[in-house]
């Protein structure tokens, strides 16, 4: 879901979990999408760290 | 308690007497489930099908799902078999992982989830498109046909027999066990145990046939030369197959299905789609809330209260993830379709370590058939809105969806 979401900011293993592809700081630009993928996780699994 | 005349009768109230295969709510559950979900006893219990115990709010059925140590897959299936599992001829094969739990749950999963993940997946939509464009080309000239069984019925079977490495020319035969298995199965048990025999012997015959002809990339054989990495034996990978026919197909041939029904019905959100081909990913979630066809059981694994009911070792409890999805505590107009609603943590594919694996390919599936629809048929509506016939129980989606263009 998040990769659908987010894809520049999440991608996924030979598994299907999901993975951060951007190490680190997220650029501003991404901001939104990161929020939205947190926000429609089904396992709430996403913490965004300010 | 397994027939319907065994468990017909009129339902007086829903948190204490409910009965899922009742044409009524078979046809439209969603009042009886918000009756449920603000009354007192927001996880209803009824006796009839064997006893079962119903939560219908979001938080609730998450917990549930979390708590798979309480609350176990040793039978995932929303009524009681008629006879255990552990006998007869095809006794220990199950649903792996489905059915599987830890320790064993981790490795059931481990080998299957390589060929569900969203790069292994993507390979199938190209061919997806393909079919949707084949089965579109045998009726469109006619200027009606049945969105349910011309079209999405016919869909996921092929893609799942394509993926398992059978004949693509069964998917009728396929189709009918599944069927016999999920649907018409629940509530005739001579019915259902025919079907899963057929599925059963059909995969036997599979299996040797691998071991005598090895295929290259091919999913049964690669499941059968696991057993270096775990402990695999034939009556896993029966079950993964089996598995894979059962979950794949009727229910996400349902999610298009009831896709196409509130399309039809929607002028205004077929001209958002078209003309806003971003929307998708969120416009097919929206549905998989909002349509969401599955509704899998637990098993109680020991006495224990929860949230104030008193569950019993052996009972059953209906996850029904369409009624969590239409929680007003989670979402916000739950009972409209919002194209492009920003937050919905849904759990059509339910939650936890048994969360749907093969979401990716119905994902996939779902996006690609509504899209290669609406372009073909931009416009269409529902020939007779009282004709529409409906599945239940297990698997919610049209059977019968005629519409006109």
């Amino acid at each position: 879901m998040c990769s659908i979401a987010a894809p520049e900011v999440f991608g996924s293993d030979e598994l299907g979990h999901a993975t951060v592809l951007i190490p680190g700081d997220l650029p501003a630009e991404l901001h939104g999408k990161a929020r939205r993928a947190q926000a429609n996780c089904p396992e709430d699994a996403i913490i965004i760290e300010e | 308690m397994t027939t319907l005349e065994e468990n017909a009768g009129p339902v007086n109230d829903p948190t204490t007497d409910y009965n899922i295969f009742d044409p009524e709510f078979v046809r439209d559950p969603y009042p009886t489930m918000h009756e449920i979900r603000e009354s007192k006893c927001p996880i209803a219990h009824s006796d009839r099908w064997g006893g079962s115990w119903f939560p219908t709010r979001y938080e609730d059925v998450v917990s549930i799902a979390q708590e798979h140590e309480i609350f176990t897959s040793r039978d995932v299936v929303v009524v009681p078999r008629a006879a255990p599992i552990s006998e007869g001829a095809y006794a220990g094969v199950a649903a792996p992982p489905i059915t599987s739990d830890p320790p064993d749950h981790h490795w059931h999963r481990r080998l299957i989830l390589p060929v569900f993940a969203p790069q292994a997946v993507a390979k199938y939509e190209q061919s997806t498109r393909d079919l949707c464009n084949q089965l579109i080309d045998k009726f469109i000239d006619s200027g009606e046909g049945d969105a349910a069984t011309d079209y999405a019925q016919q869909i996921p079977v092929r893609v799942i027999a394509t993926m398992l490495g059978v004949p693509i020319e069964m998917s009728d035969e396929f189709t009918s066990w599944v069927r016999g298995v999920l649907e018409i199965g629940l509530t005739d048990p001579k019915v259902r145990l025919e079907n899963r025999i057929s599925i059963i012997t059909f995969f036997k015959q599979q299996l040797e046939d691998r071991k005598k002809n090895p295929r290259e990339n091919d999913l049964i054989t690669d499941l059968l030369n696991s057993g270096d990495k775990y402990p695999v034996t034939d009556q896993y990978v029966l079950g993964v197959c089996n598995l894979m026919l059962v979950a794949g197909i009727d229910t996400t041939w349902s999610a298009i299905g009831s896709s196409l029904w509130h399309l039809a019905q929607h002028p205004e959100h077929r001209q958002q789609l078209r003309a806003n081909p971003e929307l998708w990913p969120t416009a097919v979630e929206e549905l998989l809330r909002a349509y969401s066809p599955v509704t899998m059981a637990r098993i109680v694994d020991r006495d224990t209260e929860f949230q104030g009911c008193p569950m019993k070792a052996g009972d059953r409890i209906l996850m029904s993830f369409p009624a969590a999805n239409r929680d007003p505590r989670q979402f916000e107009r739950p009972n409209e379709v919002i194209l492009d609603r920003e937050h919905n943590r849904h759990v059509a594919f339910g939650s936890g370590i048994h969360r749907c694996a093969g979401s990716n390919l119905a994902r996939l599936e779902l996006r690609v058939a509504l899209q290669v629809w609406l372009e073909r048929i931009p416009e269409f509506s529902l020939i007779d809105p009282a004709a529409v016939t409906w599945a239940g129980g297990q698997v919610h989606g049209p059977r019968i969806c005629r519409v006109r263009f």
